[in-house]
């Protein structure tokens, strides 16, 4: 299908015309940014840089239901369908990440809840163009324009928005919104080219990750370990805020007669993640929790899935208290062997 | 008939002066609201504030703690301790929206029913007057 | 006036001693304004020290936030001191640490580092973005001095500085062994928590709704608990499972829940250090819930935590006469 152009001013039609309760967008709340559905005025924000708060609290939220139960009976519940949702102005690194995490949640056995939304899903991705300090999606395979996990790239050309379509559900959501979209011509991806090149330019920090897969099990009992997770608070800021991390820990809520079983996010940074019923811990002080941090992102799921679970996106560096800047310590490991 | 809102108010009582003060309000025969789920401690010293925080929770519209005079504790200082305690519960509670008029302490001995009676029914008036909690129960909450 | 030389002249002969585990203090961070926590265990290391406006991390939460790991047989407990840098607030968390037997006296070594105030890193990076320059900063004479490579930047100190060093009352150590240079003039900065009563004025539905939102936000990493001096319980509340104080699920019941029972086992202990409010990835006005307790708990007990070595626990003591006016 051909490229598209959504002129800026018909944003608010686009939105109506496919159904605004089907979108999630990025949006400004009190002290944070996340996706969320658009409710009542268009109060999108597509010039927010990465959300808070990742969009993968759409397709494996906080908490979520697993079924519903009445105590002292068998019979469940199961939590109701999916309706379809589209995903604008996801970045780039976000959208990787999804993909990323696809491979896990697909994997044996296939997760329905994380599968159904994510089926029902038309990713509308945004080109990058103002990455900020800490961004370094090029180091680990991504980019600012990055088309992984997306159906439709949008490239903000100033007064519209270029629709670079992808895939077959991509094609289908400009079908569906008609002549609100006008066609574009080359010069219009040239344009948008020349904005992606100039992103990645803007990139500042990086890393080879090439050979940090390899080399990440020979520093098991290295003492970088104890140096790098000294001022670790043990908080779940990096974890929970990351796009690919994906912990859960599944509990059992009763009110009354009424229980429901739910998992909720959890995250390895926690003293209670691997605490045993004995008391025995095998992970017992930070510097076994930030190992496993690391190498659950730049060893562990590379031997799984051959990817890297870690997009780049710079939010573990942004917002760790302590400033545990996770590309310091990918150089300490380097440097190291 | 209109219905009229019927507040559930959960009260903890301390064994020795509280409690013992219901129960002769009951034996005398004093009337009061039957809107009170009792749970009886043995001190006030006893109630954990996470207590009345959990109450809400679980559905309270109001929540009454009681205990001895001050003075009269069986455990010599148990209400001192709890006297701070909900002294900055009750602070707290309002300071994020929740109506004053939903938490009360009180002190009832074993031989105030009559007192009993009337700290019952203004807690329970009070419940009434600002209607159904809601703001952070659990099942208002879609599950 | 911080005198770096001096600091790192003691911090070596500290982290040489013998009964002497680890020194913490500050050092430049990895990028732009940041500031990370600095274990020294040689003597060499000690040359990254530094102290600035930028130093606002409290360090005094590292005393108790340390695993206790199971001494194998046959070993012994590694008993030595651990050395610490402190601010005016930051010494307040290590006497009320002391005050509560959280740590023993005889176990730390007190450097106290008198302070001009620390900066609020969103004000900064509103000024001058965060970039990949690592920024040294500095006082001088009521304004914050940012050392950028291609030149300096003077600002006015109100401009930049976190609020709790606006209203600050204890720029000096309370609780030192080693004042590393001379105290600085306490100022007349009162608090007279503006922020509480302007939210206090409001109707209790404004309240709600306020903390509604705010509350609604929270992801629950507990990087507020984790990062606060005070918050040392071996077994927190909220990782207990049975009883279940606070379910895991995040919504608005048991968000509430979370941040009602975190205020309330701060009462009469919240130092105001600020730490919570400054970790927060949400922006949630942490302080703004803590310091009503404060000022109630100064107000009707005329207590202030970790002002007094001497005095017991607000909550482990009462006063015959204490106020009682809203009981029935």
């Amino acid at each position: 299908m051909d490229n598209m152009k959504l002129p800026k001013e018909k944003v608010g039609d686009f939105l109506a015309k496919l159904g605004k309760e089907k979108f999630r967008v990025p949006q400004q709340m009190e002290g944070s940014s996340k996706f969320a559905p658009l409710n009542g005025e268009s109060n999108a924000d597509f010039t927010l840089s990465n959300t808070t708060v990742p969009p993968k609290s759409i397709f494996y939220p906080q908490t979520e239901t697993l079924y519903r139960y009445n105590v002292g009976e068998t019979a469940m519940e199961a939590p109701g369908e999916v309706d379809e949702m589209i995903i604008m102005g996801i970045r780039p690194c976000d959208a990787r990440a999804l993909s990323t995490v696809d491979k896990l949640f697909t994997w044996d056995p296939v997760d329905p809840y994380y599968k159904s939304r994510r089926d029902k899903a038309t990713m509308v991705g945004l080109a990058c163009q103002e990455p900020r300090t800490n961004c370094f999606c090029t180091s680990v395979g991504g980019g600012p324009a990055s088309t992984e996990g997306l159906d439709i790239l949008m490239t903000d050309l100033g007064d519209s928005y270029l629709f670079q379509v992808l895939t077959e559900k991509g094609e289908k959501i400009c079908q569906e919104a008609g002549d609100i979209l006008v066609k574009s011509d080359d010069s219009d991806v040239q344009a948008a080219e020349k904005l992606h090149n100039d992103a990645a330019q803007k990139i500042v920090r990086g890393i080879d990750s090439q050979d940090i897969p390899e080399k990440l099990p020979q520093l098991w009992e290295s003492e970088i370990w104890k140096k790098v997770s000294d001022p670790c608070l043990g908080c779940g800021a990096c974890t929970f805020l990351c796009p690919t991390c994906h912990c859960f820990d599944i509990q059992d809520e009763v009110e009354g007669l009424e229980g429901r079983r739910c998992r909720v996010w959890d995250s390895c940074m926690f003293k209670e993640y691997t605490l045993h019923t004995s008391g025995h811990n095998p992970r017992p002080s930070r510097r076994e929790r930030t190992r496993n941090r690391i190498n659950h992102k730049y060893s562990y799921f590379v031997d799984k899935f051959g990817v890297i679970a870690c997009v780049g996106c710079g939010r573990c560096i942004n917002l760790c208290p302590v400033n545990i800047d996770i590309l310091n310590i990918l150089s300490q490991v380097k440097e190291a062997l | 008939m209109s219905e009229q809102f019927e507040p559930n108010v959960v009260a903890f009582l301390c064994n020795w002066c509280s409690y013992a003060g219901a129960d002769l309000a009951g034996t005398s025969r004093i009337q009061y609201p039957p809107n009170l789920n009792v749970i009886r401690v043995m001190c006030t010293g006893r109630i954990n504030p996470l207590f009345v925080i959990n109450a809400f929770q679980q559905g309270a519209d109001g929540v009454l703690v009681s205990g001895c005079h001050p003075g009269d504790c069986h455990y010599m200082e148990g209400n001192y301790f709890a006297r701070r305690r909900f002294t900055m519960m009750k602070e707290l509670l309002d300071y994020v929206g929740v109506d004053n008029k939903r938490f009360h302490m009180s002190w009832v001995s074993a031989s105030e029913g009559a007192k009993w009676k009337d700290v019952v029914k203004s807690t329970v008036d009070e419940a009434k007057e600002v209607g159904p909690f809601a703001q952070f129960q659990r099942n208002k909450i879609n599950w | 006036m911080a005198d770096l030389e001096k600091l790192i002249t003691v911090a070596k002969e500290t982290v040489s001693r013998d009964d002497v585990k680890y020194l913490i203090g500050w050092r430049q961070g990895t990028y732009g304004f940041r500031v990370s926590p600095h274990f020294i265990t040689e003597p060499e290391e000690a040359d990254k020290l530094i102290f600035s406006p930028l130093c606002s991390n409290n360090l005094a939460t590292y005393l108790t936030l340390v695993e206790k790991l199971p001494v194998p047989r046959g070993q012994e407990a590694d008993t030595r001191k651990i050395a610490l840098m402190v601010k005016g607030c930051d010494s307040r968390a290590v006497v009320q640490q002391l005050v509560e037997q959280g740590i023993k006296r005889e176990s730390v070594i007190i450097l106290g580092c008198p302070c001009q105030g620390v900066v609020d890193l969103a004000k900064v990076e509103e000024k001058f973005p965060a970039g990949l320059e690592q920024v040294a900063a500095r006082w001088d004479d009521g304004k914050i001095v940012f050392q950028f490579s291609d030149g300096e930047k003077a600002v006015p100190r109100e401009e930049v500085l976190a609020d709790k060093c606006l209203r600050c009352r204890y720029p000096n150590p309370v609780l030192a062994d080693t004042l590393l240079w001379e105290e600085v003039e306490a100022g007349s900065s009162s608090d007279e928590y503006a922020d509480v009563s302007e939210l206090e004025a409001k109707t209790p539905e404004e309240r709600w709704s306020f903390w509604e939102a705010q509350f609604s936000s929270c992801v629950r990493c507990y990087s507020c608990r984790n990062v606060c001096p005070m918050c040392y319980c071996e077994d927190c509340i909220l990782d207990r499972l049975n009883p279940t104080w606070v379910n895991r699920s995040n919504n608005i019941s048991e968000n509430t829940a979370f941040h009602l029972s975190r205020a309330f086992h701060l009462a009469g202990r919240c130092i105001e250090c600020g730490e919570c409010e400054r970790v927060c990835p949400v922006n949630i006005p942490i302080m703004t819930l803590n310091r009503k307790l404060t000022k109630e708990v100064r107000e009707k007990f005329a207590y202030e935590p970790g002002t007094d070595p001497a005095s017991k626990p607000l909550q482990a003591s009462y006063r015959p006469n204490d106020q009682e006016n809203f009981i029935l």
